[in-house]
């Protein structure tokens, strides 16, 4: 196992150099610079053009600047933003990221949830009403024209309900002269996130094998207590409302990245599933006289869940950049949004720094869905 | 079977319904895409006005709790040495430019130049130790923010470390030869250029540059400047040199500058990263509550109380064309970041009260605000025009009957009103309109009013005079409501046949309004004889073949956006005032090189407009540049929240950044 382990990193390393060195290449390429963004700016004279470039060290030829910033990356160095010059690239991917992260983890999870319910349900009940219309309604969503949908979902629930909020991830009319910056906030949702989940897995660990009436309703039991206690010490701080400020920014994104996501994972787990189905072991656990609810959740959805599970895993970190769409119809200024700015600004080091960011993220995750996979199946274990 | 059938139906009644939503959305859905954002901008600054309409006066106008404004992008620094230099963007000055005093400013709504940290206009220059110097004295009871008063000791500040670290951008000292300037007292402060400078340099230039104070920014300073010390021996042309000076650079843009003292009318409050800035009001404001007159002979008047008055272009003696109050009266205003759409649903849901959008308004989102009773569209002509520029290099273009003939040809009137639908306005003058101090009101306008029968005559007339033959000259046809006869084979004085003129223009994708233009004027050339050839072609290689020099090119349609200072006239035309890139036609001229040469050089502001008439003469009469139109600016705002002092003025809201100062509350 961990000579396996070992040899998939090394493997992934590799990929990452070779990945940066395209992404450099690709990047480098384009015609122009940022300073031809000025060309026509009388005030901003060949001369302090020139200038600029020096400071931006694209002066330089570029196998010089290719290993500057291959060694600059490997010590965590991603330069400096020309559109938002002088800060550090890794300043403003570290204030984006988790806007992004909580926006995009919550409406992976939500989707993926629902996604793998649904094809479970819709592969069991095959052939009828249920099944053929949630695979419409899939199609649908999974086809969508994302932007119309997003602002058709924001015209209905933001001007004509007034329920939700139009875009943003904040209300500034609750937010004035508040001392908490939203970054912090993040941070601590993030955190109550993982410790709230933590928790509940720990409560599953543990109840696993207890009987299924016990089980289910000690796991019952504990996901409220868990709910209800972050809740209340949410309620308890001064900041509550400010999280639920953007508790509420969020439901619309969300709803709509869920209901455009969903339908992939729901698709795929109802193909697997229907593979699966057909397994003789499915067969045997019928024949031994288990409930169907074991056979379909045990034997069958467990294995059917590999493919979905890695389609899951290798998807979480192109929700960061993949999230443009998204951050762009609902205002929301995470890695997508920061990304666009980026290249339609010709800011090269973030644009590299966000794509090194995102790659660095589908590389580790292709390694932990690896890994993973080992775990889950033993039959790559032993190969 | 039956479940079958009962599923088939509602598939399709569901298919159905998606269909009817989506048609049914189409108009209404706020999914215009806006028209790209010209990349040819050249400053960010104001300018005036407009018709001599009497504006309401707002000296009644009600405090404001919070000005909302919605914007498309977020600023980015709040480093007043990045702002001006390498931060400089449209964003960052909607929230901040007016944070930092400046010696003089542009005028309301007519774009006067008029004295603001200064007391009155500047002293004639004088010589001194080979250095040519000129003392301005500036007001009593000027203050920062903290209470202290704005003194010489912060202009002269400002301008020594400007010049230390060598910032350009909209930074202007040492750029505009300024050798230092000295504080005499606390209150007077001669400024010391190496070499005598013009209006441009110095009313348009170094007195309108942003004044920081000393007694904050000198202690920020010391790393900035031991990092100079660290390069001071070393050659100014060498690599390292350059290398020290740019990492100085970046530390003072890199300093914090968390509660500097500003004297604007806002200071800054709050900035939540990616979702609003907040900027509460200055109640130390010098301006606030003083009283702005502007009449129709020109003069400019301001009086607060028995505190300050100052009267300058005229007697008062003309018509009171715009008198109001200034303010601030907004208590706060908050700039919250959207995307276009979801900022246009914001301003109709009443959740926002201006958009400050640049990008302007597709027919959607347009149709969308103008069919709300809250919101109000007022649309400006923008500083600054489309034209067809002239290649001197191709024949015969370098003829000016060519060229008057094919501007003759090209009726703006017919083009802007019928073609484009009023989505444009027509510019026939190298200044707008809108600039009244500098406009020449007679300046000759070729054709104009002239019918289409007129224009083609005078062409051919004007054609024919400079020995241009046709096989088949253009005539008028009378039938079925008149048209030309197309004119063919046109020759040259030489007896050759003119070439074929590859006229370049934007692409409909980019701009459609141009695009337009571009086929109608080679219909119109082509008409009387000239083998026009319009390519719609993507921007960048318009750019590429102008003004990159390096392209096959006879006539080709592009944009600038103006200053309030008219060089351009300059700029644009001739390589030793501008760069090689501006003057890119390869137009010449004796005379507007002598003028330039005056106008760039003077210091006395009458004779400038005096000989930038005659410079707005020979431009349009010698047509280097056809100038075709303007965009419009349009903008948006809630007219149940809020009011304007005024709504008509050059660059619209927009290029007041919605107008903070004076909103007022409409209730």
């Amino acid at each position: 196992m961990k000579k396996y382990i070992l040899r998939r990193v090394i493997q992934i390393l590799f990929t990452l150099i070779i990945f940066q060195t395209l992404l450099f290449i690709i990047l480098d390429a384009q015609p122009g610079d940022i300073t031809n963004l000025y060309l026509l700016n009388p005030k901003v004279t060949p001369e302090v053009r020139e200038q600029m470039r020096v400071a931006l060290g694209l002066d330089k030829p570029p196998l010089i600047r290719y290993f500057q910033w291959l060694g600059n990356f490997v010590q965590g160095d991603l330069g400096v933003s020309f559109s938002h010059y002088p800060r550090p690239v890794m300043d403003i991917i570290l204030e984006r990221a988790p806007r992004t992260m909580v926006l995009f983890v919550t409406n992976q999870l939500i989707s993926f949830g629902l996604g793998y319910f649904l094809g479970k349900q819709m592969a069991w009940h095959r052939g009828t009403v249920f099944e053929y219309t949630l695979t419409i309604l899939g199609v649908v969503f999974y086809t969508i024209f994302t932007p119309w949908f997003g602002l058709m979902m924001i015209y209905l629930f933001g001007v004509q309900l007034k329920w939700l909020p139009i875009g943003k991830f904040l209300d500034p009319t609750i937010w004035r002269n508040v001392a908490m910056d939203a970054n912090t906030l993040f941070y601590y949702i993030i955190l109550t996130a993982i410790v709230a989940g933590a928790l509940y897995l720990l409560i599953i660990s543990l109840t696993r094998k207890a009987s299924r009436t016990v089980r289910q309703i000690v796991r019952f039991a504990g996901f409220i207590v868990v709910a209800g206690s972050t809740i209340l010490i949410w309620h308890m701080t001064s900041y509550g409302y400010l999280a639920g400020d953007i508790l509420k920014h969020m439901i619309l994104p969300v709803l709509v990245s869920t209901l455009v996501n969903f339908a992939g994972t729901m698709l795929l787990m109802r193909n697997t599933m229907l593979e699966t189905l057909n397994e003789d072991f499915v067969m045997a656990a019928r024949a031994k006289g288990l409930p169907e609810a074991t056979v379909r959740d045990k034997h069958a959805a467990r294995n059917a869940f590999l493919p979905v599970f890695t389609n899951l895993i290798i998807s979480i970190p192109f929700a960061l950049s993949g999230g443009i769409i998204t951050e762009t119809i609902f205002s929301w200024p995470g890695m997508g949004l920061t990304l666009l700015e980026a290249v339609n600004s010709e800011d090269i080091p973030l644009a590299m720094g966000t794509l090194s960011v995102v790659g660095v993220l589908a590389l580790a995750a292709h390694l932990i869905a690896d890994v993973a996979y080992a775990f889950l199946d033993p039959r790559i274990r032993y190969q | 079977m039956e479940k079958k059938k009962l599923f088939m139906l509602l598939s399709l009644l569901l298919v159905f319904s998606f269909i009817l939503s989506a048609c049914g959305s189409a108009t209404e859905a706020p999914i215009e895409e806006s028209m790209p954002e010209e990349t040819e901008a050249i400053s960010e600054e104001t300018d005036a006005a407009g018709e001599e309409t009497v504006e309401e006066p707002a000296s009644d106008a009600q405090e404001l709790d919070v000005y909302r404004v919605a914007m498309l992008a977020d600023m980015t620094s709040s480093n007043v040495w990045n702002l001006f230099g390498p931060g400089a963007s449209t964003y960052n000055y909607v929230v901040q430019a007016n944070y930092w005093p400046t010696l003089y400013a542009i005028g309301d709504q007519r774009f006067d130049l008029v004295p603001f940290l200064a007391a009155d206009f500047t002293s004639p220059f004088v010589e001194e130790d080979g250095l040519f110097v000129s003392t301005v004295v500036l007001k009593d009871g000027f203050t920062w923010s903290d209470g202290s008063e704005v003194t010489a000791d912060d202009l002269a500040f400002t301008a020594q470390v400007v010049n230390d670290f060598e910032l350009g951008g909209n930074w202007g000292y040492w750029v505009n030869g300024v050798d230092h300037i000295e504080a005499v007292d606390s209150k007077t402060a001669k400024i010391f250029y190496t070499s005598q400078p013009g209006l441009a340099d110095h009313e348009y230039g170094v007195l309108q540059n942003s004044i920081v104070q000393k007694a904050y920014w000198e202690p920020k300073l010391v790393e900035a400047y031991a990092a100079l010390d660290a390069i001071a021996d070393l050659d100014p042309e060498s690599d390292e040199y350059i290398a020290g000076m740019a990492e100085a650079q970046q530390i003072i843009y890199s300093v914090d500058s968390e509660g500097e003292p500003i004297s604007g009318p806002f200071m800054f409050d709050q900035w939540e990263v990616g979702a609003f800035v907040e900027n509460s009001e200055n109640s130390d404001y010098f301006f606030k509550g003083t009283l702005i007159d502007l009449y129709d002979d020109g003069t400019y008047h301001e009086v607060k109380g028995d505190e300050w008055e100052f009267t300058a272009y005229g007697e008062a003696e003309g018509n009171l064309i715009l008198s109001f109050e200034n303010g601030p009266y907004a208590k706060a205003v908050v700039y919250s970041i959207y995307n276009q759409d979801a900022a246009v649903l914001a301003l109709l849901n009443g959740e926002v009260d201006y958009i400050y959008n640049p990008n302007g308004y597709g027919p959607g989102l347009r149709s969308q605000l103008d069919g709300n009773a809250d919101v109000d569209v007022v649309e400006n002509a923008r500083n600054g025009w489309r034209f067809m520029s002239f290649n001197f290099k191709s024949e015969p273009l370098d003829d000016i009957a060519a060229r008057q003939a094919i501007a003759c040809m090209v009726d703006k009137e017919f083009l802007t009103n019928n073609v484009l639908q009023g989505a444009a306005i027509p510019v026939n003058t190298p200044v707008p309109v809108g600039q009244p101090f500098w406009y020449n009101p007679d300046v000759t306008i070729l054709c104009e009013g002239f019918s289409e029968q007129e224009r083609m005559e005078w062409a051919v007339n004007r054609l024919k005079e400079a020995g241009y033959t046709w096989d088949t000259e253009p005539t008028w046809n009378e039938d079925r409501g008149g048209s030309v006869e197309w004119g063919v084979g046109l020759k040259m004085p030489n007896g050759e046949y003119v070439p074929e003129l590859i006229l370049l223009a934007p692409s409909a994708g980019y701009d459609p309004l141009r695009a337009t233009a571009g086929v109608m004027i080679e219909q119109w050339a082509l008409s009387i004889g000239f083998p026009v050839s319009a390519q719609l072609t993507n921007f960048n290689n318009i750019v590429a073949a102008t003004l990159g020099g390096g392209g096959n090119w006879d006539m080709a349609i592009s944009g600038w956006n103006l200053t309030p200072f008219p060089d351009h006239m300059c700029d644009f035309f001739l390589a030793e005032y501008g760069t090689e890139v501006f003057a890119f036609t390869g137009y010449t001229s004796d005379r507007l090189s002598e003028l330039c040469g005056e106008f760039t050089s003077t210091t006395d502001l009458a004779y400038a407009k005096e000989l930038g008439y005659e410079m707005q003469e020979i431009l349009a009469t010698e047509l280097p540049y056809l100038y075709l139109f303007s965009n419009p600016v349009q903008d948006a705002y809630n007219v149940a929240n809020v009011g304007y002092p005024y709504l008509e003025v050059l660059g619209g809201l927009e290029n007041l950044y919605g107008q903070q100062i004076n909103v007022y509350s409409a209730e």
